[in-house]
């Protein structure tokens, strides 16, 4: 790692939903350039922490800093408009809306619609047949595809992507892993996944996660799936 | 009985009595499509049930009727046609403004309650500008306990005759009402389909957690559609006070926010083209049966009944209304 501050850094970062103290006290940091994989079993605070970082589930306790700017209490949108996207876990489509409108919703004001478009479709051209059908009618694997095209016309120097490879097919979760690495190399990304060959293959460092806390870090190079420090913490 | 039910079928499906019928439930539509559009729009994205639409609707009706007094008194067609658009478009602005404050001020600080809050808050709102009205309508001499006439004698006279189309008479009013159903639906459309507030509409009705999460700022895109909303129901207010059926009055909050209600619930909470192919079933069953209380069985109060029990039939066989979805306002 590199002495430079952080893109990313959550410091203490307590987070709950309703009275549930989900997130308590996470520190973590991701650099410019870095794939981060945020790893740990159902229910340990992943999807929570990224809702922290958008403002979704805001921190009660804590400091999430984006280029040292402090975003606790700003609006998700305006966390968005500093340039972080979001590829939620469930992909959250616009389902009534076609494959275009999907994506044309995440193009920022005044940037180049049409330019946009054709980049998305002619990085999935499985979209491009598809550019009027509805969202809603789209197979799981084409769905995450506009979720991710959403995460990358958004102009986005941080992606929060979370179980990308979630119910696909061991084939589109090849696809959607090589779409990966190549956003990575251009794009600084925080990455939940619990497919651990997946998420050691394309992270450089990872975190992982145990009742709302860090309890293990490190970079993916040092470990392999059948590490036992790994396999403690995410074994069912 | 049952000679005298085919002789009354015989005659209503004449060629005159049945474009009649047709003509009018088109009239009817197209006014409760204006009636009812900024309502559903409101309740989609936001899901906010607002009881002051029908208010509004009215303060509509009288601001309107304010232009169209000042400007279209006495005068000719084309002065009165003139007003009219005067009056649309003070309405529209006025009221656009004012649920624009009311959202900001008001309901924007309980988006986070349960929906009673909301109901309750609106209902509130709803008193006040009934009572604001009343008042106002009062300290002017302007009829209270009936709807006021003045307005009623701007109507150009375009409007006032009827023409006779196989065999059956035609209002003008009617095809204004329409006209202007047509264009509400058209431009109500082409704003959702076509421009990036309608996008990001569709798009919030749906998701409004994922789309603030695309950079886009969730509250203005609510502040927009409550100002449309209310905007819609103030022009729709000002076509009112010329309908001597409805006229500008106080109670017309009310005797509009009740078949706008029917309008939506029955169309599907929150979907457009709910609304509109409702008002189409609404104003068919209003104006068919209009046509059967008045010619056979004598009892005029029982057609607007008949509309209720249209919703009460969709409550108990399909109670998410025609096009609704189970989940709307996804903020």
């Amino acid at each position: 790692m590199s002495g430079e501050a952080p893109l990313l850094e959550l410091e203490n970062v307590h987070s709950y939903y309703g009275d549930s103290h989900i997130l308590e006290g996470i520190d973590l940091e991701v650099r410019e350039g870095e794939v981060v994989a945020l790893m740990g079993r159902n229910g340990v605070g992943k999807t929570t922490t990224l809702r922290s970082v958008l403002q979704l589930t805001p921190p009660r306790e804590g400091a999430i800093r984006y280029r040292g700017e402090n975003l606790v209490g700003l609006g998700t949108n305006e966390v968005a408009e500093r340039g972080i996207g979001w590829i939620p876990e469930d992909r959250r489509m616009f389902s009534q809306l076609t494959v275009t409108e999907n994506v044309r919703a995440a193009v920022p004001d005044g940037t180049a619609v049409d330019e946009k478009l054709a980049m998305v479709f002619e990085t999935f051209p499985a979209l491009d047949e598809r550019r009027n059908a509805l969202a809603g009618a789209l197979s799981g694997g084409q769905q995450q595809m506009v979720a991710i095209a959403r995460g990358l016309v958004g102009d986005n120097d941080l992606l929060l992507i979370d179980e990308p490879s979630e119910g696909l097919a061991p084939k589109i979760v090849e696809t959607v892993a090589n779409t990966l690495t190549e956003i990575a190399t251009e794009t600084t990304i925080l990455l939940v996944e619990q497919n651990l060959p997946l998420a050691l293959d394309i992270a450089d460092r990872f975190y992982i996660l145990d009742h709302g806390t860090v309890v293990d870090s490190g970079a993916t190079a040092a470990v392999d799936t059948d590490t036992d420090r790994l396999r403690r913490y995410l074994s069912a | 009985m049952i000679p005298l039910f085919i002789d009354a079928l015989v005659e209503f499906l004449s060629p005159g009595v049945l474009f009649d019928t047709l003509v009018r439930g088109l009239a009817e539509a197209g006014l409760y499509v204006m009636i009812a559009s900024g309502l559903t729009l409101v309740f989609g994205l936001m899901g906010v049930l607002n009881f002051a639409h029908g208010s509004i609707t009215m303060l509509g009706a009288y601001l309107g009727g304010l232009v169209l007094v000042t400007l279209a008194g006495g005068g000719s067609a084309l002065t009165g046609l003139l007003g009219f658009g005067v009056a649309v478009v003070v309405a529209f602005g006025l009221l656009a403004a004012l649920g624009a404050a009311v959202e900001t001020q008001l309901v924007r600080r309980i988006y986070d309650r349960p929906p009673l809050y909301q109901i309750l808050l609106t209902f509130g709102v709803a008193l006040v500008l009934d009572e604001l009205a009343r008042i106002a309508v009062l300290f002017y001499g302007l009829q209270p306990s009936t709807i006021w006439q003045s307005v009623l004698g701007t109507k150009p006279s375009l409007l006032r005759g009827s023409i006779d189309v196989v065999g059956a008479s035609i209002d003008g009013l009617e095809l204004f009402q329409i006209l202007f159903g047509v264009l509400t639906v058209v431009g109500v459309h082409l704003f959702l389909t076509r421009t990036r507030y309608g996008l990001f509409i569709r798009a919030g009705s749906e998701d409004s957690e994922m789309l603030s999460a695309l950079g886009v700022d969730v509250r203005r895109v609510f502040t927009v559609v409550f100002a449309l909303g209310t905007g819609i129901a103030g022009a729709a207010g000002v076509l009112l006070a010329w309908d001597p059926a409805w006229g500008a009055s106080v109670p017309l909050a009310a005797e509009t926010l009740l078949p706008a209600f029917v309008v939506v619930i029955v169309g599907g909470l929150g979907t457009f083209r709910g609304t509109v192919v409702a008002a189409l079933l609404v104003g068919f069953v209003d104006s068919t049966m209009t046509w059967w209380f008045q010619n056979y069985i004598n009892f005029t109060g029982l057609p607007e009944m008949m509309v209720f029990l249209v919703l009460v039939v969709m409550l108990v066989v399909k109670p998410q209304g025609l096009y609704g979805v189970s989940e709307v306002g996804g903020h």
